[in-house]
């Protein structure tokens, strides 16, 4: 069981980081730019970037994230921390094909990154809450909407939880244990996990009928500096279409 | 499994979000009454938590479980679908884990294939043995999903490899690794089956109609996938204007037409085009930041 355990601690640790990622970097110029506005900016971006070959738009687009990223505050540095290890993936996998394409595979390959970086902007400057009431704004069903939030929120309690019952039962342990009966205990514990959740749920519904549940509205209105954004992202989108 | 963006072609995303889009809405309609919104919230957070646990395999390496085929067994296949996406949204607008404009496609495989497979493959055969009946669901819920995903980027042109390779990469490998996805599956489910067998068995079966359009949804899916890339690899800005011949006969040229000054050398009228460009994109930049610092 400490395989188990020991290998989940270092996935886990390396994962939730990310949970953390609004805390330290909220300074930048975006993080104050409304939700709304950079979800749709987001989809934007990526779509600009995806859906083209053409070595210039996609230059483009990558050079303009780049450029707003640096000028709003925000570290390139740590963006690429975020993006590289999934763009070198996606390198490596068209490589075969740019043997005989080397444009198609440099082409993919900033695609990607281009995307990753859009989505990295999102994510380090907006906070799940503010995603949420935007998602509601456009409409995504009030039950979806509240389950993402209660799962966001419960997400390292949940994982706190998982991890108290493997750790309790591997200092009950008197011996080492086979592949197989770490598989046989893994499993007994994850079925009991899954038990807990079912009764948490069910302690939450109460506490919400109880409470009054917390209805995820947006409330915010659009400001001089979001229509500034708006226009930055309309003059991509104007670059982009023109060259 | 998370296709990333940059992978699937856009015609071929849109297709998967609004398939995605009906059965997730259906099951919302369906769940409509029963207060279950903690239910998906606590569960999907759960299985989030038990994606992380990496279970070892002889020989050094580990593996992790997605979950699909348990959330139906334990949901039912509309709560389940639900939980399932809740868990990909969040992976996607948290941790960049699969790509915005995919986002369809994943929740299409992950959350309605593998659960919808995983339940009925479950209930299936459960009435000869419970563990085994877990066991294959779990297997071949993520293998289907793994060989949709396949399909999916498979079609698209934007991913340079064909269908030849990447069904059997994705199915070969998704269907090794399915294995521990039933075994694990087959493990909680006959625990929970012991403990509270009332979880298990409480999941009221969904109408046949229902089933049925699901399951032929899920059977045409790559078809319809097919059918939009026939339509043609679409740049919808590009071909936009080519349709209303912006192309041939452009309103307006702009200031520095084709990235150039008219008049001087190509190279010399490009580099001062790119200064303008980046200085028009740096001018914006600092009013936004003057502007935010006074605002």
């Amino acid at each position: 069981m400490h395989e188990l355990l020991e290998r989940t601690i270092k996935e886990a640790s390396s994962y939730f980081q990310n949970f953390l990622i609004h805390e330290y970097s909220s300074k930048s110029v975006l993080h104050r730019i409304d939700g709304r506005v950079k979800l749709v900016s987001t989809v934007v971006f990526v779509v600009l970037a995806v859906s083209t070959f053409n070595l210039s738009k996609v230059i483009t687009v990558l050079l303009f994230l780049l450029v707003i990223s640096a000028i709003s505050g925000l570290s390139i540095k740590r963006i690429f921390e975020r993006i590289w290890l999934f763009t070198l993936f996606s390198f490596i996998v068209v490589l075969p094909l740019s043997v005989y394409n080397p444009l198609y595979g440099v082409i993919f390959t900033l695609r990607v990154a281009a995307s990753l970086i859009a989505v990295q902007m999102l994510i380090m400057t907006t906070s799940f809450a503010d995603l949420c009431s935007s998602l509601r704004y456009f409409r995504v069903p009030k039950t979806f909407v509240s389950a993402l939030w209660i799962a966001y929120r419960y997400a390292i309690l949940m994982f706190r939880e998982l991890f108290a019952i493997l750790l309790t039962r591997e200092s009950r342990r008197v011996s080492k244990g086979s592949h197989m009966d770490v598989w046989r205990k893994g499993g007994e514990a994850v079925g009991l996990f899954f038990l807990r959740s079912f009764e948490r749920a069910e302690r939450v519904q109460l506490a919400i009928e109880a409470r009054g549940g917390n209805v995820i509205e947006y409330r915010g209105k659009i400001k001089k500096l979001d229509l500034i954004y708006s226009t930055i992202v309309g003059f991509t989108t104007f670059w982009w279409v023109i060259i | 499994m998370h296709i990333p963006d940059g992978y699937l072609d856009l015609p071929i995303a849109g297709i998967f979000y609004i398939l995605s889009l009906v059965v997730l809405g259906y099951s919302i309609y369906r769940l409509r009454d029963e207060k279950f919104t903690p239910l998906f919230g606590i569960v999907a957070a759960a299985i989030f938590a038990a994606q992380m646990l990496n279970w070892p395999i002889p020989g050094g390496t580990s593996a992790h479980f997605v979950g699909g085929a348990l959330a139906g067994i334990l949901l039912g296949p509309y709560a389940g679908a639900l939980a399932m996406a809740v868990v990909l949204t969040i992976q996607c607008l948290v941790f960049a884990d699969g790509g915005i404009t995919a986002l369809g496609a994943n929740v299409w495989n992950m959350a309605i294939v593998n659960v919808f497979v995983g339940y009925y493959v479950y209930k299936a055969l459960e009435r000869f043995n419970r563990s085994i009946a877990a066991l294959v669901a779990g297997w071949l819920g993520i293998t289907l999903a793994a060989i949709f995903a396949g399909i999916e980027i498979g079609i698209s042109s934007s991913f340079g490899y064909g269908l030849t390779v990447t069904v059997p990469v994705m199915g070969v490998w998704h269907a090794l690794l399915g294995i521990i996805e039933g075994v694990i599956t087959a493990g909680v489910v006959s625990y929970i089956a012991a403990a509270r067998p009332d979880v298990i068995e409480q999941k009221a079966a969904p109408g046949k109609l229902a089933l049925g359009v699901i399951a032929a949804m899920i059977a045409v899916s790559p078809l319809f996938a097919y059918a939009a890339e026939l339509v043609g690899y679409a740049e919808p800005l590009e071909n936009a204007a080519e349709i209303i011949g912006l192309e041939e006969n452009p309103i307006y040229e702009g200031l520095l037409p084709d990235y150039t000054l008219p008049g001087l050398d190509p190279y010399v009228g490009t580099l001062i085009a790119g200064v303008v460009g980046t200085v028009i994109v740096l001018g914006l930049g600092v009013i936004l930041t003057r502007y935010a610092r006074t605002a």
